[in-house]
């Protein structure tokens, strides 16, 4: 039951949702770009921030009067379809911008499940595809890519900045650790390899190294184990609802080590809007910041924040410069071809708002890396020193 | 190996938990019972609680436990039209229709839950949602506490209301054959509905407190259901007090689940235990002992 419950309801929101967005025929006085973006489900709190930056950038380019191709100017059509945060739906929405919107090329959705999802069908097709929020070795795991473009953050560089910074900013504990991760993608990577050994390097004991499924809600014996055990520092990566799951279940169990880390779930403003308070001195690692010396940062959140009246996130900043990316590619083209956009992007070597944007062999593009911390509902970079936004909060209230 | 006070305080934790989830599938318990119809929609009922939860703490200030009669009225009132404007008129047809009926409805409430409050991962901000209880070595959560207290207060007031009222005879009338109630003067139509919009308070007051307790969503209803199924299961159809031993026996197994393999693997425990019962005790566990 649950399935065929499943199968409806996916058929019926993508028939809800197509029709919401309006979908058309591509004329042919317009260059066609597409993406599948988790508007719901469990990821769509990256998927609203994803959704408007990849707009802001097909807007700005259609106001400064599109692109010219073959001569002639050319408005740019971004059509979006929810995934509802599904790699299969990723994957049919992919074809379907393909065989039906007629796309000459695509932004990638977020998180590497429907990332690569669409990136494969992408890839079959010979469309040359962009995307941020797949972290790299991830997205170099899958295959040897031709026409997939990825721009973010390197998992090892990730998930070492918070043993840096601990190192980095003198923070004492007992050095023991807690590593809880789902069993994603990511975060098998992350918490099942790469922070056990980064804490072995730097001096500390796992305690515990628990693994849960994507969607879990309850967390009550990974919590319990971990607080008998004495972790001070606890390291999670999880989906927004489980990470917000994860601290309310650690306040009501009485358990507050001195340091917590949320990757991924962590990030967006719904976490901190959800948990209140508690959300103070949560550490996530981060990409990007409007503070950061490149040219628009400060511009692009604050439009995003007048526009939307929302705080802003960082994944404003790495679809924007995807798009952007894609959308220069297209320009340098001067050609709806495939294969000649394909090429243009490969020769991306440009600073985007996210930074300097070069591809190498892999077809990957690494973003720089720091530490955020909440504090008082807003994010503030705690390291590197050289970055800092604000102040430490240690330990954690 | 966890020790005693982990061990304990996951098993009272689970079982408390239990207790506050068998409110939610009381509401489906007795819809069944009723009506023959597996509301496929009653997880978006508890959402919809949930959400009447969040804006009634942000428009009145008051705290929406003080609140749950409101909410339960609200829930109640917002699926009285859906009684009668397309499950009433689908009366004759079976119970299929009248479930394909709800599940278009699940579908329909989750799209309008994206529209008016976006897919945002939301949680009712209270202080006691995130105290600890602590006895000793065990350590509960006291919104757990709180919800257990308050699910199975409102249990046994269900209880009540279905053996000693008027109301309660005519629903176990109609539950146990709705054309002889008919021709003995019970209005079955009436009883569908009043049963209905109970099992919508049900839900709705569930809601708020699941709201409280964990983080919510637009397509949170599912997994809600899915519980509530296995509640109803254990406990067997229609049996009120048996929808309580239900949750608490779920429970108390998910939580051995959670802590022999891993919180992760609490789901599967329960569902396993619902095919379980299914195969070998259809009727539940409490079977013989109807109320």
């Amino acid at each position: 039951m649950g399935n065929l419950k499943g199968i409806f309801r996916a058929g019926a929101i993508a028939a809800g949702a197509s029709m919401a967005l309006g979908l058309g025929a591509a004329r042919a006085d317009e260059i066609v770009v597409g993406a599948s973006l988790p508007l719901s489900g469990a990821l769509a709190g990256f998927g609203s921030f994803q959704q408007w930056g990849y707009k802001r950038a097909v807007d700005e380019v259609n106001k400064a009067g599109g692109i010219s191709i073959g001569g002639t100017r050319q408005m740019v059509k971004l059509i979006i379809r929810d995934d509802k945060t599904d790699p299969n739906a990723t994957a049919s929405n992919t074809e379907t911008l393909i065989s039906r919107d007629k796309v000459v090329a695509m932004l990638g959705s977020c998180t590497p499940a429907l990332v690569n999802a669409g990136a494969l069908v992408a890839e079959r097709a010979k469309k040359p595809m962009v995307t941020g929020c797949d972290p790299l070795e991830v997205f170099m795991s899958v295959r040897k890519w031709n026409y997939v473009w990825d721009i973010f953050f390197s998992v090892p560089e990730l998930a070492a900045a918070q043993f840096k910074a601990l190192a980095d900013l003198g923070v004492q504990t007992n050095k023991k650790i807690a590593i809880w991760h789902d069993n994603g993608p990511d975060g098998q990577a992350v918490g099942g390899k790469i922070w056990p050994a980064l804490a072995k390097e730097f001096g500390y004991e796992v305690v515990q190294n628990a693994e849960f499924p994507v969607d879990n809600t309850q967390f009550t014996s990974i919590i319990a184990e971990a607080k008998s055990k004495g972790a001070e520092v606890v390291l999670g990566d999880a989906i927004t609802p489980q990470a917000i799951a994860i601290r309310k279940q650690m306040a009501s169990a009485g358990y507050t080590p001195k340091i917590l880390n949320i990757e991924k779930g962590a990030e967006p403003v719904q976490f901190a809007e959800a948990l209140g308070k508690i959300s103070d001195g949560i550490f996530v690692g981060g990409y990007w910041d409007p503070s950061f010396p490149y040219p628009g940062a400060a511009d692009l959140a604050k439009a995003f924040e007048s526009e939307t009246k929302l705080t802003s996130s960082q994944h404003i900043a790495d679809s924007y410069a995807a798009a952007q990316v894609l959308l220069d590619a297209i320009k340098a083209a001067g050609s709806t071809d495939p294969e000649k956009i394909n090429a243009a992007i490969a020769k991306t070597d440009k600073t985007y708002v996210v930074g300097p944007v070069k591809f190498d062999e892999n077809h990957t593009a690494k973003l720089p890396i720091v530490s955020l911390q909440w504090q008082g509902g807003k994010t503030v970079i705690v390291w590197p020193k050289s970055a800092k936004t604000g102040e430490l909060l240690f330990p954690l209230p | 190996m966890s020790d005693v006070g982990t061990v304990l305080s996951t098993i009272i934790s689970g079982m408390l938990l239990g207790g506050m989830l068998a409110l939610t599938a009381l509401g489906l318990s007795i819809v069944l019972g009723v009506m023959r119809l597996v509301n496929l929609a009653h997880g978006d009922f508890l959402v919809v609680g949930a959400y009447a939860g969040l804006f009634f703490l942000k428009f009145t200030g008051v705290d929406p436990l003080l609140g749950l009669p409101v909410i339960a009225l609200f829930v109640a009132a917002l699926v009285v039209p859906l009684y009668g404007l397309l499950l009433a008129p689908l009366g004759e047809r079976g119970a299929e229709a009248q479930m394909m009926t709800m599940f278009a409805v699940s579908i329909i409430l989750e799209n309008v839950f994206v529209l008016a409050f976006s897919a945002d991962t939301r949680s009712i901000e209270r202080d006691y949602a995130t105290l600890p209880l602590t006895l000793g070595s065990v350590t509960v959560p006291l919104i757990y506490v709180i919800g257990f207290a308050i699910a199975v207060s409102l249990i046994l007031a269900v209880h009540w209301l279905i053996s000693k009222t008027r109301f309660g005879r005519d629903l176990r009338a109609s539950a146990a054959d709705a054309q002889a109630a008919e021709t003995l003067g019970v209005d079955v139509k009436r009883v569908q509905m009043a049963t209905f919009a109970l099992g919508a308070a049900c839900a709705g007051v569930g809601g708020t407190l699941i709201g409280a307790a964990f983080q919510f969503g637009p397509s949170s209803g599912a997994a809600y259901l899915l519980n509530s199924l296995a509640i109803v299961v254990l406990g067997g159809l229609g049996n009120v007090l048996g929808t309580l031993v239900g949750g608490l026996m779920l429970g108390f197994l998910q939580s051995l689940g959670g802590l022999t393999l891993g919180d992760g693997y609490r789901d599967l425990v329960g569902m396993a235990l619902f095919l379980l019962v299914l195969a070998f005790r259809p009727d539940g566990f409490l079977a013989r002992r109807r109320s």
